[in-house]
């Protein structure tokens, strides 16, 4: 078996996202969810490629391709995370694919269907340069592939005006954020001459540095990478574009985006720790994230909006452990996040074409699909942190690392918070299981779905009992 | 250059900068930033840097700025012009401005070698084009490949959200 290296999984990816683009353009004849099929095969086939290559270090003195790209560990992980994600997040657009259509009208049947699932694609290739970078100018260059890609995913349904709301405010939003995080580099390399995160730490270690400037850098960059991970107070557009956006989209972006920033912000907070108030300034991000987020969740009587909270008040939890700079905390949490919000997000898209979006849309779904309740019942228990689940063990590791660094503060406020969210969870669990609906028809679920809510469903469970794997992953 | 003329067009960018904010017609907005552009161009030029700065007004001022007017133009955007202004949330975009600036200042104040006298620039040469070139495609060549891709997926963005569908 030959050796497959790092940069190779990346650039197989992005010729699988041309190849579909160009047959996407020349077979007009063929339906456009084969397009979907052959991503997900394409993608299945990268990940497995992926498990062959070894990580390597990296070094101050990396010249050229290496002094931007990283093959570590960390981010052979997270390019593993990514695909996964992706992959999900295929399935769930060919679930979507129906409303997509009614959103497009006049046109034929199959009208957009092939940049819908072409995009992903892009986007993927886009969260695994990001992981990888440890460059101040690659980061900003994948991070805006990203973010472009994403532009056009939240837009996609634009006749709908909820959608066109959601674009304008993620566009220019996020656009803002870009600027900050341009001008924190700029402060940076005027201070240290460097953007090569590596030499960036050693020239913050030469007392000569002024460490003013680029601290000031640093928050600036803070800024911009809160509005990916949707820290308070860099929030306020989480709401609108979550429930605005197509629900698949929605998904990826709590995800992928989410993940993302946080393995960027653990590279880019790397050469900081050494000045304390690095930590001090997460610390209060991360208490005003928790307790913004999950007070905020309480009233909320739409599920995608309440989605948009909790990922919120997840963003907390994930940011206690960048307070400790736990990598694998993180890195686990994020696996478990992943899983309980894809759940959700496959359930939500099911049930929302037959009833809606509001919670009491799912009333007596235990009648009507027993399946998809179930699946929506461990995302639900698994999100809330109920034992023997992926989401408790991920809270439980976030914890200890705090426990540990003694910041008792973030412990104590962590887990009010818990409780907190265990009330609206647990509304959608009620809804499901306790009210009863006017409608008893069957909802349908094809096989496709059916596979990946079940895979789901077993890895979360899976994990919240057995961690090991996950943890063996991320051991540095 | 002299600090002079240094003055001349910082103050000309940052007061047409501050113009296109404050401009209730959006085409006097996008003439102001025409002008902050020339400013920053200039100012470009000023360090030695004759390639960014002829960029700067070939591509932002003449085609970018072109397609804004055009397209400000094509739209009759009038309702913009009798907005009312919301004092309050003016006010506290100032303060936050204010704030950054405050602190800005603070930093800068300290900076160490802010203080210092800046050696001479070396003597202009003509080959900015040429290191421009060696810098995109020899040592940067990762990021401006990624370039690439992004400008890719923009294109694709783009048709796909300004197409009009058939009736």
């Amino acid at each position: 078996m030959t050796m497959i290296t790092a940069p190779e999984l990346e650039i197989a990816v992005l010729v699988l996202g041309m190849a579909i683009l160009l047959v996407e353009a020349f077979a007009a004849k063929i339906d456009k969810r084969v397009l979907a099929f052959v991503g997900i095969a394409g993608l299945a086939l990268v990940l497995v490629a992926s498990f062959f290559v070894t990580p390597g270090s990296s070094t101050s003195q990396a010249t050229g391709f290496w002094s931007f790209y990283t093959a570590d560990r960390l981010s052979i992980f997270f390019k593993q995370f990514s695909l996964v994600t992706t992959i999900f997040v295929l399935i769930l657009m060919t679930d979507y694919a129906p409303v997509l259509r009614s959103s497009f009208p006049g046109a034929t049947l199959q009208a957009g269907l092939g940049e819908f699932f072409a995009l992903p694609i892009f986007t993927c290739v886009g969260l695994m340069y990001l992981v990888s970078a440890i460059d101040f100018v690659f980061i900003f260059v994948s991070l805006e592939l990203v973010t472009i890609s994403f532009y056009v995913l939240v837009s996609f349904t634009r006749r709908n005006p909820i959608t066109l709301e959601a674009g304008t405010k993620y566009l220019v939003l996020s656009a803002l954020s870009t600027a900050f995080l341009v001008y924190g580099i700029a402060w940076i390399f005027g201070v240290t001459g460097q953007t090569n995160l590596q030499q960036i730490a050693d020239a913050l270690a030469n007392p000569a540095t002024d460490r003013n400037a680029a601290l000031f850098g640093m928050v600036l960059i803070l800024v911009a990478l809160g509005f990916k991970i949707a820290a308070v107070p860099f929030q306020i557009w989480v709401p609108d574009v979550y429930q605005g956006a197509p629900t698949p989209v929605t998904a990826y972006l709590s995800v992928g985006s989410k993940a993302a920033g946080f393995v960027v912000l653990l590279r880019v907070l790397e050469p900081f720790l050494a000045l304390p108030q690095t930590q001090r300034l997460i610390v209060v991000i991360a208490l005003l994230t928790l307790i913004y987020g999950n007070l905020a969740a309480l009233p909320q009587a739409n599920l995608k909006r309440l989605l948009a909270y909790s990922s919120i008040a997840h963003a907390g939890y994930l940011l206690i452990g960048v307070a400790c700079f736990d990598a694998s905390a993180i890195g686990f949490y994020l696996v478990a996040y992943l899983l309980m919000t894809l759940l959700s997000f496959a359930v939500l898209i099911i049930v929302a074409q037959q009833t809606g979006e509001q919670i009491d849309d799912f009333d007596g779904l235990a009648k009507r699909s027993p399946f998809l309740a179930f699946a929506m019942l461990i995302g639900m228990i698994s999100l809330a942190g109920v034992p023997f689940t992926a989401g408790f063990l991920g809270k439980f590791f976030i914890f200890y690392a705090a426990i540990l660094q003694h910041q008792t503060a973030l412990v104590v406020t962590g887990v009010i918070t818990v409780g907190c969210g265990f009330y609206y969870y647990l509304k959608v669990i009620r809804a499901m299981y306790w009210q009863s609906s006017a409608r008893v028809d069957k909802i349908p679920v094809n096989g496709l779905s059916r596979l990946a809510i079940s895979a789901l469903i077993i890895a979360t469970i899976w994990l919240g009992v057995y961690p090991q794997p996950i943890l063996d992953a991320l051991k540095r | 250059m002299s600090p002079f003329l240094f003055w001349i067009f910082a103050l000309l960018t940052l007061i047409f900068g501050a113009a296109v904010v404050i401009n209730r017609n959006p085409v006097a907005s996008a003439m102001s930033l025409v002008v902050s552009f020339l400013g920053l161009a200039a100012l470009f030029m000023s360090l030695n840097a004759y390639f960014i700065g002829i960029i700067q007004v070939l591509v932002y001022t003449g085609a970018v700025m072109v397609l804004f007017l055009f397209i400000i133009m094509l739209l009759d955007l009038r309702a913009e012009e009798g907005r009312q202004i919301n004092w309050l949330a003016s006010a506290g975009g100032l303060a936050v401005a204010l704030i950054l600036l405050g602190q800005i200042f603070s930093v800068v104040g300290h900076l160490t070698i802010a203080h210092k006298a800046f050696p001479p620039l070396p003597g202009s040469t003509i080959d900015d084009v040429r290191n421009i070139g060696a810098a995109l495609f020899g040592n940067y060549n990762l990021p401006f490949q990624i370039v690439g891709v992004l400008v890719l997926v923009a294109t694709i963005g783009v048709v796909l959200l300004s197409k009009r569908q058939p009736r």
